[in-house]
């Protein structure tokens, strides 16, 4: 297969432009959050990259309250796993939403967290 | 392939130590040493656990380090890293080298040091057992990453603050029995509901501490063994692993390595959980403690909080879990975690636990966890 693949820097670039991309296997069709060499699922390399929207729901959040050296000015903050429309899961930081009224299954939607040269990922009101 | 058994083992205090992780585990290895009646001399090769060295120690190259400061630099050194599971996992390869027939006696520990950091530069140092580009980068810290498994497991059987909380009580109260714990201090319910939030919905008393410690054990083939009255034989040591991110995880409410370690290890030993009388397992965070019971297959998925509640992993109860006081009273040197569960699992199948005896014990299982549940290692003991 020749198709070229996802890397951390193509997925983090497109990101930064709010889009996400998520790469299908051709052979067995399991979507999965690059870098991934081989299927985890079938062990093939068939990956296409497929176009992610974005729109999902808190699977799981916790505020953080206690945090590492360089992210404790931003204390307490929210990080959650949220599984998008399409299937698979990411982790980001909550953004613009009051932190008592986060649960599980509230939607949310992809906001690329743009500081200097780093782009991370987050999520903000559906 | 031969049969392993633990002839010795050594444990430090744990809490806060002025030496370095190499003097630590130096402690912990001569009594090993001396319980097992060997002299340095006999070891073939040492097999140790160190983890966040290079961040807080400013050192790398550890276990040198630690054979030298022991008095054997000569010996085959191998330094493991696999995060909080570290040292079960040299154990595991340890017991592969003596199976295979290559040593005789293998001396395997760990040793750890970050009290001389802040909680803020522990905690960061700690983080980077998760992801560096998705998940630190966020902020991700390990409180967090339990926290996330605590909501899920709430969210989908019910478990609820109380609960874990139980977890807390029930290890302290067995940690106020083992004088080398960390805290040996009970603590009631209200107190552990009290406290601050570090990571919703993981309060203080749901985490276990910063700790310094070293811990060793003397492994030795089956022929040396059977001179010793007090060997302690490994019927099982397995690993698994699972994918390191946690948006790769289909279940945030499982750990799929501990129910795939548990397997192997059980098969490898011709027992399943009913045959278990003792267990030390990776109690991180009480959450952690109700999802291993149920991974280990001791209770059914779902049912770890109501075990919890209802005492059934207390001393006294349907199988007591960490005898010592676990990692949430004992203490967490990480590094040394693994085999400091080891150690408790064969004072106890001796029968030397004191006040915190399971009489009668005779299957012991040590589970240890390392990084975003993404290593878990499970190895079952037992006496003639």
């Amino acid at each position: 297969m020749t198709e070229p693949l996802i890397t951390l820097k193509n997925f983090f670039e497109r990101a930064r432009d709010g889009a996400l991309t998520g790469v299908r296997c051709g052979k067995c069709g399991a979507l999965a959050i690059p870098p991934k060499e081989f299927c985890e699922s079938c062990h093939q390399r068939a990956w296409e990259p497929v176009a992610l929207s974005g729109q999902g729901t808190i699977a799981s959040y916790t505020i953080i309250r206690v945090a590492p050296a360089r992210h404790a000015a931003e204390a307490p903050y929210a990080v959650a796993v949220v599984k998008l429309k399409e299937g698979v899961s990411l982790l980001g930081r909550i953004v613009d939403m009051p932190l008592d009224k986060l649960q599980v299954g509230l939607p949310v939607k992809f906001r690329p967290l743009v500081s200097k040269d780093q782009t991370t990922v987050g999520f903000g009101p559906a | 392939m031969r049969r392993a058994a633990v002839i010795g083992v050594g444990v430090t205090k744990f809490g806060k130590h002025d030496r370095t992780s190499a003097e630590l585990f130096a402690e912990a290895a001569r009594d090993a040493l001396a319980d097992a009646e060997l002299p340095p001399s006999a070891v073939q090769a040492l097999y140790y656990g160190n983890v966040v060295g290079g961040e807080t120690e400013k050192q790398l190259h550890t276990g040198p380090q630690a054979a030298s400061v022991l008095g054997i630099p000569t010996v085959p050194t191998t330094r493991f890293e696999a995060a909080c599971a570290s040292s079960h996992a040299a154990f595991r390869h340890a017991v592969m080298e003596v199976a295979a027939g290559l040593s005789d006696v293998v001396l395997v520990g760990g040793a750890e040091r970050v009290l001389n950091v802040s909680t803020a530069e522990a905690t960061e140092y700690f983080a980077y057992a998760s992801d560096a580009v998705w998940e630190q980068s966020v902020g991700l810290t390990f409180p967090g990453v339990f926290a996330l498994i605590a909501r899920a497991h709430m969210a989908k059987h019910g478990t609820t603050e109380e609960q874990m909380a139980h977890v807390a009580v029930k290890n302290h109260r067995h940690g106020a029995l083992n004088p080398k714990a960390q805290f040996q201090k009970e603590i009631t319910l209200e107190e552990v509901l009290a406290s601050a939030y570090v990571a919703d919905p993981l309060k203080l008393y749901d985490c276990c501490p910063f700790t310094d410690g070293g811990a060793a054990v003397v492994l030795v083939s089956e022929e040396i063994a059977r001179r010793r009255r007090r060997a302690i034989w490994v019927l099982g040591s397995a690993a698994a692993s699972d994918s390191m991110l946690m948006h790769d995880k289909r279940d945030l409410a499982r750990v799929p390595a501990t129910e795939r370690a548990a397997a192997a290890a059980y098969r490898q030993a011709g027992l399943g959980p009913e045959n278990v009388d003792v267990v030390e397992l990776h109690d991180c965070f009480t959450i952690a403690e109700i999802v291993a019971t149920e991974g280990l297959g001791l209770f059914e998925p779902g049912s770890g909080g109501i075990a919890a509640e209802k005492g059934w992993t207390s001393l006294g109860g349907k199988v007591p879990v960490n005898t010592s006081g676990g990692l949430k009273a004992k203490g967490h040197p990480i590094g040394a975690t693994g085999a400091a569960q080891i150690v408790e699992v064969v004072t106890q199948l001796r029968g030397e636990a004191g006040p915190r005896q399971v009489e009668g014990a005779r299957i012991g299982l040590t589970h240890t966890l390392g990084g975003n549940t993404a290593t878990v290692l499970v190895s079952l003991f037992g006496r003639d």
